[in-house]
């Protein structure tokens, strides 16, 4: 019971300390490979939940932002030159008015609706990256220079090593962001659109506005991770990387650890993404994986659908009396209960 | 660019009305288990490969022309679907957010176990009028997109037929329309909906059996094809019979379009292109209501 | 101060507003009553933008704001409380009262520092309203009239010039009435103008100034309260049914 009495800087300086000294200690390449993209999945998943967790609009189109990240980053590599590392910050940001533009337009529906037109921007990419032969290279996709600095290459055993620092940076940077949102007004407004949209435009949130920077915002990193995943894996090709499979798993993960919190995400990467490793050795690369993983998104939307983090830091709270890491409005669907109940 | 004679553009039209006929059985299905449910069935998709792979085995182990073994596939597929909403979809909390994702899970489930079944060979079914070609007036109109047509056409009116003029379609538009006010005048609204996505499920059976004579499938074809119909939905308006009906010919006619006038590998970014755009200027689709608030 | 210029808004067939005209007076406290489904929450529901009308203008200190956006509208200083009490049910008594933005800058919606001074504002509201104790609690924990209370004040946040309140008494107790009566009174001496919807004839004719009456969605009359309440036709729309079905 006494690990309660930590404070909750206490586990984050634990945790940052253990990932910076993770490559050192650990000097496994598959256990470096899986760590990087743990925090991979760990960015993806936070860098959504700005908008799916804060304003409850589920996006199932994040992954065309991954591919085009990567994409540009590839291209810029190719055709210019530009070191991945350096050029993937500000193509990420290129990458953010894109989703702009898009969430101007997209953002217009709700509900369901909006679930289907980011499907739809999905496979837009998906086909305009088959089709544009000349610059893509259509399905045969795009392959980067191995991975290097200065015209050196990095040799096997330390490869995996600035790919670690620089995820581990954009995981920082990325929960930082989503830190500072839940603390400003703009990320009240936002859970604000969340509870009741119609009452926060009557209060005076513009919510196309607020939504619209929420999604820019949530496909900047999402965008800046693709970019160093394609130089991590040296290749990218549009059936692979514009996926529907790919935002649900950066859902999956963040429903998982807690939608809408600030370390759900996390926490939920750090599950599923050894989890899925796990299962892609077991069972191959039959599709029986698709199965399973479709067995798990079922049941955690079945039966813990506010996630891990939710139900933990209800049944710590009952024991410490603490707060977490800052509330943010209301954890969503705590308490599904007495909302009616409290209006009679 | 290709601009099109008039005779190959008339071609065209009618090829895209055929082939929109089916678009607009596939999605009536989706619209009805949205309009009775608020459930949006993203395994729709799945349910239709599945119909698809049930002709084509009925079809190759048997000989079962793939319109006759509707017979069997849409009262195996109307049961699977009653069975589904019963003891899976009733369990959703809360079904405007979860259904999507809930329903995405079943759709890769569902493909995950197909593809470990049917691996990932692509299928056709070939019956013998397969290639055979109907000429009206120097129009060639391919007999499997007729008859897909034509079943379409009747399966959709079986559909009005049933939702006006029986009890059970009235008690499925009194729950569309207002599903307390349903149950408090009698209507037991939880049938109703099993009743609603098996009905759903069934023309998938129907529409997957006139896919598969048409295309060539495999488990995951799926994705394809319920991002098409589902944007089909979204472009009618959501809920909107007519609109969806409307918006399947149209994105059809497009599509044919687009395959003629650019080229057949851009064709299918039609459907997801002309949405957007729709949704510019009319965020509730072609035919939907504007949900506005009520205080 | 508002003209709301023959407005007109249908539903389906139901004409809900019906070629309706009407004025509110700065820095007065105007009534809106008619009999149910004479289109008094359609009226609202148009000056708050939450549906554009068919036909006709609204003008809000010259301006015409028919068609805005409901965010809009609440920046150009116009407040509203909803029939049925709307508020962040799961967010607490400060948050809601946080949440409602006044002006729109970029160092508002990031800076951290507007939100403690916010805070100072918010908790002064509160002490005033006698909520101030509840300001941790989840709004869903406060009794009905409390949260009609918080509603308002929640309002009054945004800082508007006009406030539509919409059934302020409904069912809410008598002190509780009271307590919200001389709220608006208050306030009202300080500048601000209101336009209430009630159905509560005793609290409309002690609050209210200028009394406008709709029936069917039309203007049947108006007034001084006294007035209104003597009108033969107001008394036929109220009463109507009931004389025609005879004895």
């Amino acid at each position: 019971m006494r690990l309660l009495r930590v404070p909750p800087w206490a586990w984050i300086g634990g945790g940052l300390i253990a990932l910076l000294a993770f490559p050192i200690v650990q000097r496994g390449q598959y256990y470096q490979h899986l760590m990087v993209m743990t925090m991979m999945a760990a960015v993806l998943a936070s860098s959504w939940n700005i908008l799916g967790g804060y304003t409850g609009y589920t996006s199932l189109g994040h992954a065309a932002f991954f591919g085009l990240g990567g994409y540009l980053v590839a291209l810029a590599h190719n055709q210019f030159g530009w070191h991945p590392f350096i050029s993937t910050w500000f193509l990420g940001l290129v990458v953010m008015g894109v989703a702009l533009i898009l969430g101007w337009i997209a953002l217009r529906t709700h509900g369901s609706a909006f679930v289907v037109v980011t499907i739809a921007m999905v496979f837009i990419f998906r086909i305009v990256a088959l089709n544009l032969g000349e610059i893509t290279n259509g399905a045969r996709g795009l392959t980067q220079p191995r991975p290097g600095w200065g015209g050196v290459q990095w040799s096997p055993e330390i490869m995996k090593i600035p790919f670690h620092y620089i995820m581990l940076a954009l995981l920082c940077l990325t929960v930082l962001v989503s830190w500072r949102i839940r603390l400003s007004k703009f990320g009240l407004g936002l859970v604000a659109i969340r509870e009741d949209e119609g009452k926060a435009e009557a209060v005076g949130i513009d919510a196309l506005v607020y939504k619209v920077l929420a999604f820019g915002i949530s496909a900047y990193f999402v965008a800046v991770a693709g970019g160093i995943y394609s130089y991590f894996f040296t290749y990218i090709d549009p059936q692979f990387i514009f996926n529907i499979f790919t935002s649900v798993t950066m859902v999956l993960i963040a429903i998982l650890g807690g939608r809408g919190t600030l370390w759900g995400p996390v926490l939920g990467a750090f599950i599923m993404e050894p989890l899925g490793d796990w299962l892609v050795g077991t069972f191959g690369g039959t599709q029986i994986h698709l199965a399973v993983f479709g067995a798990i998104l079922l049941g955690v939307m079945l039966f813990m659908p506010q996630g891990i983090l939710p139900s933990l830091s209800d049944w710590l709270k009952r024991l410490t009396r603490s707060r977490g890491a800052g509330r943010l409005g209301p954890e969503p669907g705590a308490g599904q209960d007495a909302s009616s109940a409290a209006k009679t | 660019m290709t601009i099109p004679s008039t005779h190959l553009f008339v071609q065209t039209l009618i090829l895209g009305v055929l082939v929109g006929g089916v678009y607009a059985l596939m999605a009536s299905g989706l619209t009805l288990i949205f309009g009775v449910m608020r459930v949006i069935n993203v395994a729709h998709g799945a349910f239709l490969i599945l119909g698809a792979y049930c002709t084509y085995w009925l079809f190759t182990l048997t000989g079962l022309d793939p319109l006759l073994s509707l017979v069997i596939t849409v009262p195996l597929l109307f049961a699977i679907g009653w069975v589904v909403q019963r003891y899976l979809l009733t369990r959703i909390q809360n079904p405007e957010q979860a259904s999507v994702l809930v329903t995405f899970a079943m759709a890769i489930t569902l493909e995950g176990l197909m593809g470990t079944v049917w691996k990932t060979t692509l299928r056709t079914v070939r019956p013998d009028y397969a290639s055979k070609v109907i000429e009206l007036a120097s129009y060639r109109l391919p007999v499997t997109r007729l008859a897909g047509f034509a079943a379409a056409l009747i399966v959709l009116i079986l559909l009005y037929i049933i939702l006006q003029r029986t009890n059970l379609g009235r008690a499925i538009r009194a729950t569309i329309q207002d599903r307390n006010a349903a149950r408090l005048v009698g209507v037991n609204v939880e049938m109703v909906a099993a009743l609603t996505f098996g009905i759903g499920i069934a023309t998938a059976a129907a529409g997957g059996s006139l896919l598969s004579m048409i295309y060539s499938f495999n488990a995951s074809s799926q994705t394809d094809w319920i991002s098409r119909v589902l944007s089909i939905i979204v472009l009618g308006g959501m809920g909107s019979l007519p609109g969806a009906l409307l918006a399947a010919l149209v994105l059809g006619v497009m599509e044919q379009l687009t395959a003629i006038v650019i080229t057949l590998y851009w064709s299918p970014i039609v459907f997801y292109i002309f949405l957007f755009l729709t949704l510019i200027v009319r965020p509730q689709g072609l035919m939907g209501e504007v949900v506005r608030e009520k205080a | 101060m508002l003209q709301v210029e023959n407005i007109s808004k249908s539903f389906g067939g139901i004409r809900a507003v019906d070629g309706c005209s009407m004025t509110v007076e700065r820095g007065s406290i105007t009534g809106l009553i008619g009999p149910n489904g004479s289109g008094k929450t359609t009226l609202f529901n148009l000056i708050t933008g939450f549906y554009p009308p068919d036909l006709g203008q609204i003008r809000f200190d010259d301006r015409p704001i028919h068609g805005l956006l409901p965010s809009r509208i609440c920046h150009r200083g116009i407040g509203r409380t909803f029939q049925m009490t709307r508020l962040f049910w799961k967010m607490t008594v400060l948050e809601n009262m946080i949440v409602p933005v006044r002006q729109v800058g970029w160092k508002t919606l990031f800076s951290r520092g507007v939100k403690t001074h916010e805070e100072e504002r918010a908790l002064e509201l509160l002490e005033t309203v006698g909520l101030v104790g509840y300001r941790n609690e989840e709004a869903r924990r406060l009794s009905f009239g409390q949260q009609k209370l918080l509603e308002f004040a929640a309002v009054l946040m945004a800082d508007p010039e006009l406030i539509l309140l919409d059934e302020p008494a409904g069912g809410v107790n008598p002190v509780m009435i009271e307590k919200t009566m001389s709220f608006v009174e208050e306030l009202n001496r300080r500048g601000k103008t209101f336009l209430v919807v009630e159905h509560n004839m005793r609290l409309v004719m002690d609050l209210c100034q200028y009394v406008v009456v709709l029936d069917h969605g039309q203007k049947i009359g108006e007034g001084e309260p006294a007035q209104v309440q003597n009108d033969p036709i107001v008394l036929e729309a109220y009463l109507g049914s009931a004389n025609h079905a005879g004895a």
